[in-house]
């Protein structure tokens, strides 16, 4: 990305001493991508609870309508407390589907503690598919039903062309999406629009932006777990 | 119409019979208590009918047989078990010409099916069974002499308990005369108040409402096929027709289903089977097509199919919210939460969708539970906030960690953090628990809830505060 700026300074100082037509002229060029603009959608966000996390975030917080990955390097490592206030705000709100759907959790969802959170449990949907296929069938089918505020959904393999449809059902039903991966899918190609890493760090949890359209990838210093 | 004419006649008529037309015509079957049942019992007739021979482990479903071909006589007619009908026959005297017409064309309904009756005809519904039941196939249209001809009846035909019955004859009572004759206050302590009721029931001194018998309709609808089809998309196609008339069946009855089954022909094996549930009571085509369709969809025909059969669960009433007709206006989804659940388990089966609540109890493991009846607005017993903190992910089994001491689990990586929370409950079960737990942390990482087994000292990880 640096690279790509560097680029873009030198060929405008070759180019012309006053810098200022310069640069008007060079956002006027349709082949130039504007980091800022493109990240401005019209679906809500969620905040994360952590001000660190949402000013790196565009919008200021989780996106919703897209597909945002979760790379961990174990699971327990604090990735739900990242999601909790999203997903408590998210069942507050009077006009809007309300509904969350946990599709393959690695453990039992444990009532009291979500209850203890906020999250309302009668409207809680656990689903625990036999296989992978099913649990990606299930999650389009929870996507594009629109009565879901929040989709989670914990994924073992990696299979493009279903990330892709997940990615196309969350579109079309608006809600929050969250895919929970092992980290050694880090360095494969995802159609997710945000991608983050919880790895095991010095002390605690270190979380990792590996994928911010609209935003500046890298390490976020915060707290994971609560 | 209709209503509007009834309305006018009962206008013209006394006040007494504006009552009885009321009862008759109105929904309940039960007539209500106060001066509306004062004119109602005056204006009743019921027709009795007592089959002795009815095979006692097949007489309740006969009885309901019986009932449905009564019911061309009158709307009201009433099973009293083990073997005997009630017909209130007031309404239909005038329909029939009179009553000696309608007593002999409900006796003849009986004599038709081969099925032996004792008969009679009664103000009063204990008063006409007694008579049946001692076989006197009399025709009382007046309150007046109904004790005279009550009194000659023996006491066996109120099918009192034998003790009571016993009771009486050792005292020289044979006859309901006889019955009558004794005080009311010493007949009640030495039978029982339900007697006396009986007694009053039978003269006509008390009022004695009957539930009516509603059948219980089911959709039921076969459709052959002129060439075997051998494969489920087919199927799918063929079914619709089917799925419209019970949309269409249940729509007319203002009703919904929750179950239905789907009965495939082949030509030599057994039929199969598909049976489906649903999230919530429902009539609406669109749904139940969706679900028909993931079951059959998942389906592997064992042979080619001649016909099918599809036949509808109990009919259960629609509630009011479920014909909201600007339901699938509000928000901005398409389905409802219960059409992405059936889909889900029609796909995945009923077990794999579920809930979650909270239990009032001390013991983690016993804390919460799964349910499977999904009601938005059901709240589970509330979770103190001010209780220890829970992991959200707990394991299905404690697991084991090496050591007994804490220098030992330090040494394993993991640090006490807070804690100990004592947990001691559940001697009374068999499961019981004294356990000390403890939030911990992983060197880099993870926050654990374990816990101490106190009486084996050993350690275990038990949650995970993902």
């Amino acid at each position: 990305m640096s690279g790509y700026f560097v680029a873009v300074k030198t060929w405008m100082l070759r180019e012309s001493s006053d810098s200022a037509t310069a640069l008007a002229r060079i956002l006027a060029d349709a082949r130039v991508w504007k980091l800022k603009t493109a990240a401005v959608s019209s679906s809500p966000v969620w905040s994360t609870g952590r001000p660190a996390l949402d000013a790196r975030l565009p919008g200021g917080g989780w996106p919703t309508a897209t597909l945002v990955e979760v790379l961990l390097e174990t699971p327990g490592l604090g990735e739900l407390q990242l999601f909790l206030p999203a997903l408590i705000d998210c069942q507050q709100r009077a006009d809007a589907p309300s509904w969350i759907v946990w599709i393959a959790p690695p453990h039992e969802p444990y009532a009291p503690a979500l209850a203890q959170q906020g999250i309302e449990l009668a409207r809680l949907l656990v689903v625990r598919p036999a296989s992978a296929a099913e649990a990606l069938w299930a999650a389009e089918q929870a996507l594009s039903s629109g009565v879901c505020a929040a989709v989670l959904l914990w994924l073992q393999g990696s299979d493009d062309r279903w990330l892709r449809r997940l990615k196309l059902a969350a579109e079309e039903g608006g809600a929050l999406c969250v895919l929970f991966r092992p980290e050694r899918h880090r360095f494969e190609s995802s159609p997710a629009r945000l991608r983050l890493a919880l790895t095991k760090g010095e002390h605690e949890t270190q979380l990792d932006l590996v994928k911010v359209q609209g935003g500046r990838p890298g390490p976020v210093e915060c707290r994971v777990s609560g | 119409m209709k209503s509007v004419a009834r309305r006018t006649a009962a206008a013209q008529s006394a006040t007494a019979d504006l009552f009885a037309d009321r009862a008759r015509t109105g929904v309940g079957p039960c007539a209500s208590s106060g001066t509306q049942a004062a004119a109602v019992r005056r204006t009743r007739l019921w027709y009795a009918a007592v089959f002795p021979e009815l095979p006692e482990a097949q007489a309740a479903a006969m009885l309901r047989r019986l009932c449905l071909s009564a019911q061309r006589f009158t709307s009201l007619v009433s099973i009293e078990m083990p073997n005997a009908l009630l017909l209130d026959i007031k309404a239909s005297v005038k329909l029939f010409g009179s009553l000696e017409t309608l007593h002999a064309d409900i006796d003849a309904a009986w004599r038709r099916l081969a099925l032996p009756a004792y008969t009679a005809t009664a103000p009063t519904t204990l008063g006409a069974l007694w008579l049946a039941r001692a076989g006197k196939h009399v025709r009382i249209e007046d309150t007046g002499s109904l004790a005279g001809a009550l009194a000659e009846l023996p006491i066996t035909c109120t099918a009192w308990h034998p003790d009571h019955l016993q009771t009486l004859r050792s005292m020289g009572v044979i006859r309901i005369g006889d019955l009558l004759r004794l005080p009311r206050a010493g007949l009640a302590r030495r039978l029982g108040p339900a007697a006396v009721l009986d007694l009053d029931i039978a003269l006509a001194r008390q009022d004695a409402p009957r539930r009516a018998f509603v059948p219980r309709e089911r959709f039921r609808e076969r459709c052959d096929f002129e060439t075997e089809i051998e494969t489920v998309v087919y199927l799918q196609k063929a079914i619709e027709p089917l799925i419209e008339h019970c949309a269409q069946f249940l729509r007319e009855r203002q009703a919904g289903v929750q179950a239905l089954q789907l009965r495939l022909r082949h030509r030599v094996m057994v039929e199969t089977r598909v049976c489906v549930g649903l999230a919530s009571i429902t009539g609406e085509r669109r749904r139940l097509a969706d679900v028909l369709d993931e079951k059959l969809h998942r389906l592997e025909l064992p042979a080619p199919v001649r016909g099918m059969e599809l036949r509808s669960g109990a009919l259960q009433p629609l509630s009011a919210c479920s014909l909201d007709a600007f339901a699938g206006l509000r928000g901005t989804g398409r389905d409802t939460v219960d059409q992405l659940i059936e889909r889900l388990r029609a796909r995945l089966g009923e077990a794999a969708v579920y809930g979650v609540i909270c239990i009032a109890e001390h013991r983690p493991e016993a804390a919460w539970q799964r349910v499977h009846e999904l009601r938005s607005g059901e709240v589970g017993s509330a979770w103190g906030e001010d209780r220890a903190p829970r992991p959200v992910w707990l394991l299905a089994e404690p697991v084991m960690l090496a050591g007994a001491e804490p220098y030992e689990l330090r040494q394993g990586g993991l640090i006490l953090e807070e804690g100990p929370e004592r947990i001691e409950s559940g001697w009374w079960d068999g499961k019981g628990v004294t356990r000390d737990y403890y939030v911990a942390r992983q060197i880099r990482g993870a926050k654990w809830w374990v816990f101490q087994e106190r009486q084996t000292k050993s350690w275990y990880l038990h949650g995970v505060f993902a």
